[in-house]
């Protein structure tokens, strides 16, 4: 049987569900890379060029830890869903990033997922990628179908039960804050605030806290897709609405503070930021920008969270 | 309506030539100041600040356009995949934040760029008659087209002038000449003789300079300040500077030859093809290519400016890494943080290597 790796980072978070089954139904065995740690952080960081953004690195090391472990890896370059928003750069050159990076790595699978170019390129795209295992076009028929079915669960469930990818994927339990007497929103990309490590487990910590946390998954993707069309008309990237709509969307239907974790040399972060932030003012909602990089240390972020949360709570309690 | 547009390379020059010729008042068109320290200030200050530096830069200018009166902006914008989609987005909320209510009027660079354009100047023009818009706006571009011409010559006889300078004095000159000229035949004219001014600058007669192809981000790489004159740099130091990106090569393309199916970038795409084989937005992709392109015509070095945070400049960063046609490259970060000094020391240590290589090779040959 072939094994293909899934690194677990950057769309891992909003595709996994997909994939996995995509694969498993063309007969695959799937591996995902374990949780990012130390040395996936470190492997990954070395193989980059300085500017590059901490998630990417952080993919380079996944792909690095699942070396020797896969036959296949899969990379797609996921360019375009349509509607005239496109990814990130560095998500569209991807695999070639990574084939140019890490030579190590067994074969790439990497569809390019480009719904602009047309219908015709994206099933032959994704035909490319079954070749590998079928020669039987309604059983790749039938693993699309039932890959994107398991996806659209995935975001369903995550927005009815207001869970995160973490439980979602893993069934992790939730710290229970019943008690919690305030919520705050948590905005950013999937891959930066459920990345543990990377995010020095920012939700766990503010669970903790006795904080309320909601994230842009517990949202439906219509409402999502609403929000970001009032704040910033059509969106021009993919994932504004998981940033700016989540942003623009808590703070309309009322939260008490919003933090936002960019990327360190992010592009598209600093600007949605400044939307997201000019709209916070206006509303008065107190927010916390927050830039993660392979150096920040965990004390500061404890130090700069504490102060925040004790500004919300003052708020609050004036308020109230 | 008093129109205003940020700075960037020449393009102010056919502006200015256009809106004469087509006898728009006073103060209707607003030129740009070119970009200064100030410029880059206004800019930094009131952008995010991990915002990329054509971002900062065409910002600063715009606000200077508005402190001179503009109320009508003129902003580039792409459904590409670029940042560039969000220029206007943002710099407008800013301009409105800091009391200037200005208008934008984006211009769609990635699509029918010839019909976006031409809508454009209609607008603007009170419904002047196309057939007074279309060769005023051939008289303009005429312009730009001279001007390239004669920096192609003036990059050549820069890195072996005895008298460091001369050249970009001359071409100093050309440009105002081109900018006052208000006839096509005088346009050519001026070019002729200032071809001829630079090619008649003394030069080292032994001088075999090294050669450098320029890469990377259109805004950087054509506007001067934001490389910090990296080509005048570079002259200094005797090297031979070759760049296939210009302001008239866009336009020749983009405005007709696209149209007509030729695409200027097959080549280059081609040669690209084996590390990356589709657009990843901004010129990332293009930069892959040309270093491909340069090592196969036998140049020294190559040199890649990318702003801070530029992504696709980022993706073709690590992907140039390996390619498997070697030849160096100098990797140049462009933003507010960049010091010349730290830069002319990269350059420098940058000639030294390239040369090193260059005399090793030949006398690799010899033996
Ligand atoms: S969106 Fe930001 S964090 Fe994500 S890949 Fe692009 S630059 Fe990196
Ligand atoms: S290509 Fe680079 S510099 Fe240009 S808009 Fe995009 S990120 Fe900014």
């Amino acid at each position: 049987m072939v094994t293909v790796g899934i690194p677990r980072a950057l769309l891992y978070y909003q595709y996994y569900p997909m994939w996995k089954v995509f694969l498993e139904k063309l007969g695959a065995e799937v591996v995902v890379s374990p949780p990012t740690n130390k040395s996936i952080l470190n492997s990954g960081v070395t193989r980059g060029v300085q500017d590059t953004c901490l998630p990417v690195k952080v993919f380079f090391g996944h792909i690095i830890a699942l070396v020797g472990k896969c036959d296949l890896m899969f990379v797609p370059a996921v360019t375009s869903l349509g509607k005239k928003s496109y990814n990130c750069s560095k998500l569209i050159g991807l695999p070639n990033m990574a084939r140019a990076l890490i030579p190590e790595s067994p074969p790439l699978l990497a569809p390019e997922i480009n719904c602009e170019k047309g219908r015709y390129n994206l099933y032959r795209n994704i035909y490319a990628v079954g070749r590998y295992f079928t020669s039987n076009p309604f059983k790749l028929k039938k693993a699309v179908e039932e890959g994107w079915a398991s996806n659209l669960d995935y975001w369903n469930k995550m927005s009815d039960e207001k869970i995160t990818p973490l439980q979602a994927i893993d069934g992790k339990l939730s710290t229970d804050v019943n008690a919690s007497s305030f919520t705050v929103a948590l905005i950013g990309h999937p891959y930066i605030i459920y990345d543990e490590y990377v995010s020095h487990r920012l939700i766990s910590r503010l669970q903790k806290m006795e904080v309320k946390v909601v994230t842009p998954e517990m949202v439906s993707q219509e409402e999502l897709d609403a929000a970001t069309r009032r704040l910033v008309g059509v969106p021009h990237w993919l994932f504004e609405p998981e940033i700016i709509g989540a942003g623009g969307y808590y703070l309309e239907t009322g939260v008490d503070g919003i933090i936002i974790v960019a990327a360190f040399g992010c592009g598209p972060d600093s600007m949605m930021l400044s939307i997201v932030e000019h709209r916070a003012r206006e509303s008065e909602i107190p927010l916390l920008p927050l830039s993660l990089d392979e150096h920040s240390s965990e004390g500061g972020l404890v130090t700069r969270l504490e102060a925040f949360l004790d500004m919300v709570k003052r708020r609050k309690r004036v308020c109230v | 309506m008093r129109v205003g547009f940020p700075h960037f390379g020449n393009v102010y020059i056919p502006v200015k030539a256009m809106t004469r010729r087509l006898g728009a008042a006073d103060g209707e068109v607003i030129i740009p100041p070119p970009i200064t320290q100030r410029t880059l200030d206004l800019g930094v200050k009131y952008s995010p600040q991990e915002a990329c530096l054509p971002y900062k830069l065409t910002l600063g200018s715009l606000i200077e356009a508005c402190e001179l009166g503009a109320d009508t902006l003129i902003q580039a914008r792409g459904t590409g995949i670029c940042r560039l989609g969000y220029y206007a987005k943002g710099q407008e909320q800013m301009l409105q934040d800091l009391g200037y209510n200005a208008h934008f009027l984006t211009l769609d660079v990635s699509h029918n760029k010839f019909i976006s354009i031409m809508r454009l100047i209609r607008d603007m023009s009170n419904n002047i008659p196309w057939r007074e818009i279309i060769p005023a706006f051939f008289f303009g571009i005429g312009k730009l087209f001279a001007l390239d011409k004669i920096e192609k010559v003036v990059q050549k006889v820069r890195a072996v002038e005895v008298e460091k300078g001369t050249a970009s004095r001359i071409y100093r000159e050309a440009i105002n000449a081109v900018d006052e000229a208000t006839e096509s035949k005088e346009v050519k004219e001026i070019t002729k003789e200032y071809i001829h001014k630079v090619i008649q600058v003394p030069k080292d007669p032994v001088a075999d300079p090294l050669k450098v192809g320029i890469v990377g981000e259109i805004y950087v790489v054509i506007e001067p300040f934001a490389n910090m004159d990296i080509e005048v740099e570079l002259g200094k130091l005797g090297i031979e500077v070759e760049r296939t990106m210009t302001l008239s090569r866009w336009i020749k393309y983009s405005l007709f030859l696209n149209y007509l199916g030729v695409d200027e970038w097959r080549e280059v795409h081609k040669l690209a093809g084996p590390y990356i084989d589709h657009d990843i937005g901004g010129d990332g992709w293009e930069s892959v290519g040309e270093k491909v392109l340069y090592a196969h015509e036998g140049f020294d070095g190559v040199i890649h400016l990318a702003p801070f945070t530029c992504m696709p400049e980022i993706v073709a960063e690590n992907i140039m890494t390996s390619t498997k046609e070697d030849i160096p490259v100098l990797a140049v970060t462009c933003d507010e943080q960049q010091s010349k000094q730290g830069m002319l020391t990269h350059l420098e240590a940058f000639v030294d290597l390239i040369g090193f290589r260059r005399r090793k090779r030949e006398h690799g040959r010899r033996v």
